[in-house]
C-alpha cells in the first residue's frame, strides 16, 4: 500500500511537471514545446518555455512544497488537525503588509512587495509568539488564540486598503489576497528555494519529535524531546516557509490543510513519513492547481487557491469517507 | 526482608533518589523537601489527596519538570546532567493524560515508545520492532496493532499507554494513576501485568487513589500531604485509622482480612477539628 502509494506520488508529480510545461497555453503547442525543451524550436518558444512557465511552475512546486510541509509540521505541534499555515497569523501579517504597499509604494517600487510581506509576517510571527506566551512558555492553544487574533487584525487591515486602494492597484491587491502565482519570474525562484532549505530541513529532523508532540506535551516529554526546543524551532521554521510562500504567491489557501491529511490517510499516522511526502504532494496539488487555473476559462484566470481547493477537497472527501 | 529495609542499608546504588526535592509550576512550590530512594524492583506507591501533589513529583522525577529546590538522581547521577533522550531511554512515564488528535493505530502509538531509541534519521530496525512486539505481547494486546486507539475502550487505551512505556525497555516506570478509569477486571489485569514487570527487577513509582490497589503491589508507600511526605514506610505501617483522618480528612473502618493487612472503608467524612483543608 504504502509502496503504490509512494509510486503514485510520483507519477503525479512527474505528470504535474510535464504537464505545466507542455499544456500550460495557446502561445506554444505541446509539440513545440517539447523541441523548446530538447533544446530547439524557435528562440520565441523557448522565451515562453524557459522564462514564463518554467519559473512559474517552480514557483509552484515551491511554495506548494513549503505550504503543505508547514501544515502538515503545525497540525502536529498544535495537535489539531484543522490547523494550517495561515491560522497563527503568519500570512494574514504577510498579506496585510504586502497590500499596504500595493497601496502605497510608487509604481517603481513595486518590487518591494515580496520583503514587505516578509517583514510583515515576521512581524506576526514575533507577536503571537509574544501573545501566546505563558508562565510555562507558549502553549498550543495560546498560540491558535493568537494566531486567530492577529488574523483576525490583519484581515480588517486588508479590507481597509482594499475600500481605500487606487483602482489600478486592484488587481495586484487581489492577487496577494486569493493567491496567484502569475508574477512569478526566474529571480524569484533563485531566491525562494534556497530560502525554503534551511527550515524545511529543520522541520524534517524534528518530524519523530513532532508525532509525540501531537499525543501533548507531557506525553512528549516522557519520550525524550525537549519540548520548549522543538516548539520554537518548529514554529519558526513553518512561520519562515509561510511568510516566503506568501510573499510570491499571496495567501493559497487549502494545500496546507488538505495536503496534509490526504496522506495521512494514504501513509498513516507517522509524522516522519508524513512531512516529506506531504512537500510532495502540496507542490504536486499547486502545479495542477495553477494549471487548470489557466487553462480553465482561459483566457480568464482563476485565483489558484479556488482550484486547489476543487481539486484537493474532493479527493480528501473521498478517502475520508473511505478511511477504517 | 522488604525492599524498603535492602535499600536503607545502602549497598547498592539507588535506581532513583530524590534529595529534599521542591518544584512547582509558578511561584509557590507544589512539591516540597521529599526525600525518596527507588529501587530495583521495587514498587512505591504515591498516596494523598487531590492537589497534594502526586502528579507533581511524578514529573520532577521524570525531569520534565525542573527542580526550584533540591535534586533528583538517576543511577547515581544528577538528573540534570542527563540529556531528555537519555532520561527517556531509562524511565518510562504513563501519562494521566494522551491526547490522540489524530486517528493513531495501536501499533503507531507503542512504536512511539521507540523514540528515545532512535532518534531524528533512524529508522525501526528489527530489534525495534522486537522491543515493540514484546511490549505488546506483555500488556496482551498481540494481535491488536491494526486497532484504532481512539475506538479502544479507556481500560485498553491505558494498556496500550503501558505499552508504549515498556517498548522504550525503560529500568523505572512512573505510572500516574494508571487505573483510575478501569473496571475492577482491568485493574486486576493491571496489577498482574505491573507486578510481573517489578518482579522482573523493573523499579515503580505508581500514584494512586485506591489504597486497596497500591497494598496490592507496593513495596513501600509514601503519603503526600501538603506537597510534603507526610508518612512512608511499610504499607502495614503506614495504612491506619489516624492517616486517613489526618491526610483525607475521613473516617475509616477497619475491615480485617485471614491473611494479609486489613482493608479500610471510608464510612464519612471527619469531623471539622480532624478535618481537612479545602483543597480539593
Amino acid at each position: 500500500m504504502r509502496r503504490a502509494a509512494d509510486a503514485g506520488l510520483v507519477v503525479v508529480l512527474l505528470s504535474a511537471v510535464a504537464a505545466s510545461l507542455l499544456f500550460a497555453g495557446p502561445a506554444a503547442s505541446p509539440g513545440e514545446a517539447l523541441a523548446a525543451l530538447a533544446g530547439g524550436g524557435p528562440p520565441e518558444v523557448r522565451t515562453i518555455v524557459f522564462d514564463l512557465r518554467l519559473p512559474r511552475l517552480a514557483l509552484a512546486l515551491v511554495v506548494g512544497a513549503s505550504l503543505a510541509l508547514a501544515g502538515a509540521a503545525l497540525q502536529a505541534l498544535l495537535s489539531n488537525p484543522l490547523a494550517d499555515p495561515f491560522l497563527l497569523g503568519i500570512s494574514g501579517g504577510g498579506a496585510a503588509a504586502a497590500t499596504a504597499a500595493y497601496v502605497v509604494l510608487p509604481a517603481a517600487a513595486l518590487g518591494l512587495v515580496p520583503a514587505a510581506a516578509m517583514a510583515g509576517a515576521a512581524l506576526a510571527t514575533g507577536l503571537v509568539w509574544w501573545l501566546a506566551r505563558g508562565p510555562l512558555g507558549p502553549s498550543g492553544t495560546r498560540m491558535i488564540l493568537a494566531g486567530v487574533a492577529v488574523n483576525a487584525a490583519a484581515s480588517a487591515a486588508i479590507l481597509t486598503m482594499l475600500a481605500l486602494a487606487p483602482s489600478p492597484r486592484l488587481p495586484g491587491v487581489i492577487a496577494v489576497t486569493m493567491g496567484s502565482l502569475a508574477s512569478a519570474n526566474p529571480g524569484q525562484v533563485a531566491w525562494l528555494t534556497p530560502y525554503i532549505l534551511v527550515p524545511g530541513f529543520v522541520l524534517l529532523l524534528h518530524g519523530r519529535d513532532l508525532g509525540l508532540l501531537a499525543t501533548g506535551e507531557e506525553s512528549a516529554a516522557a519520550l525524550g524531546v525537549e519540548v520548549a526546543t522543538v516548539r520554537r524551532r518548529v514554529f519558526l521554521a513553518a512561520a519562515a516557509l509561510c511568510g516566503g510562500a506568501v510573499a510570491f504567491a499571496g495567501v493559497i489557501g487549502f494545500v496546507g490543510l488538505v495536503t496534509p491529511h490526504v496522506c495521512r490517510l494514504l501513509w498513516g499516522q507517522s509524522t516522519r513519513r508524513l512531512l516529506p511526502r506531504a512537500a510532495l504532494a502540496g507542490a504536486a496539488l499547486t502545479a495542477l492547481g495553477d494549471l487548470v487555473a489557466r487553462r480553465a476559462l482561459a483566457p480568464a484566470e482563476l485565483p489558484v487557491g479556488v482550484v486547489t481547493a476543487l481539486l484537493g477537497v474532493p479527493f480528501f472527501v473521498a478517502l475520508l469517507r473511505r478511511a477504517p | 526482608m522488604s525492599p524498603a529495609a535492602a535499600t536503607g542499608a545502602g549497598g547498592n546504588v539507588a535506581l532513583l533518589r530524590a534529595t529534599s526535592l521542591s518544584g512547582g509550576y509558578g511561584e509557590a512550590d507544589v512539591v516540597r523537601e521529599v526525600d525518596l530512594v527507588v529501587s530495583a524492583g521495587e514498587c512505591v506507591a504515591l498516596l494523598g489527596p487531590n492537589g497534594a501533589g502526586k502528579s507533581t513529583l511524578l514529573r520532577l522525577l521524570a525531569g520534565i519538570l525542573p527542580a526550584s529546590g533540591g535534586g533528583v538522581e538517576l543511577r547515581g547521577r544528577p538528573l540534570a546532567q542527563w540529556r531528555r533522550r537519555e532520561i527517556a531511554r531509562v524511565v518510562g512515564l504513563v501519562p494521566q493524560h494522551v491526547n490522540f488528535a489524530f486517528p493513531v493505530t495501536v501499533a503507531e502509538v507503542v512504536e512511539q515508545g521507540r523514540a528515545p531509541h532512535l532518534g531524528a534519521w533512524r529508522p525501526a530496525a528489527p530489534r525495534d520492532h522486537a522491543a515493540v512486539a514484546e511490549a505488546l505481547r506483555r500488556v496482551g494486546l498481540a494481535g491488536r496493532e491494526a486497532s484504532g486507539v481512539q475506538r479502544l475502550s479507556g481500560g485498553e487505551r491505558q494498556l496500550v499507554l503501558l505499552a508504549r512505556a515498556l517498548a522504550s525497555q525503560p529500568e523505572l516506570l512512573l505510572l500516574d494513576e494508571p487505573i483510575a478509569a478501569l473496571d475492577i477486571r482491568h485493574q486486576l489485569e493491571f496489577a498482574e501485568i505491573l507486578g510481573e514487570l517489578v518482579r522482573g527487577g523493573v523499579g515503580a513509582v505508581l500514584v494512586a487513589h485506591d489504597w486497596n490497589f497500591a497494598l496490592r503491589l507496593a513495596h513501600r508507600l509514601v503519603v503526600l500531604h501538603h506537597g510534603r511526605v507526610h508518612a512512608t514506610g511499610a504499607p502495614p505501617d503506614v495504612l491506619r485509622p489516624e492517616l486517613f483522618r489526618a491526610v483525607f480528612g475521613v473516617e475509616v473502618d477497619t475491615l480485617p482480612r485471614g491473611a494479609g493487612p486489613p482493608l479500610f472503608a471510608p464510612r464519612r467524612v471527619a469531623p471539622e477539628e480532624a478535618g481537612r483543608d479545602g483543597k480539593g
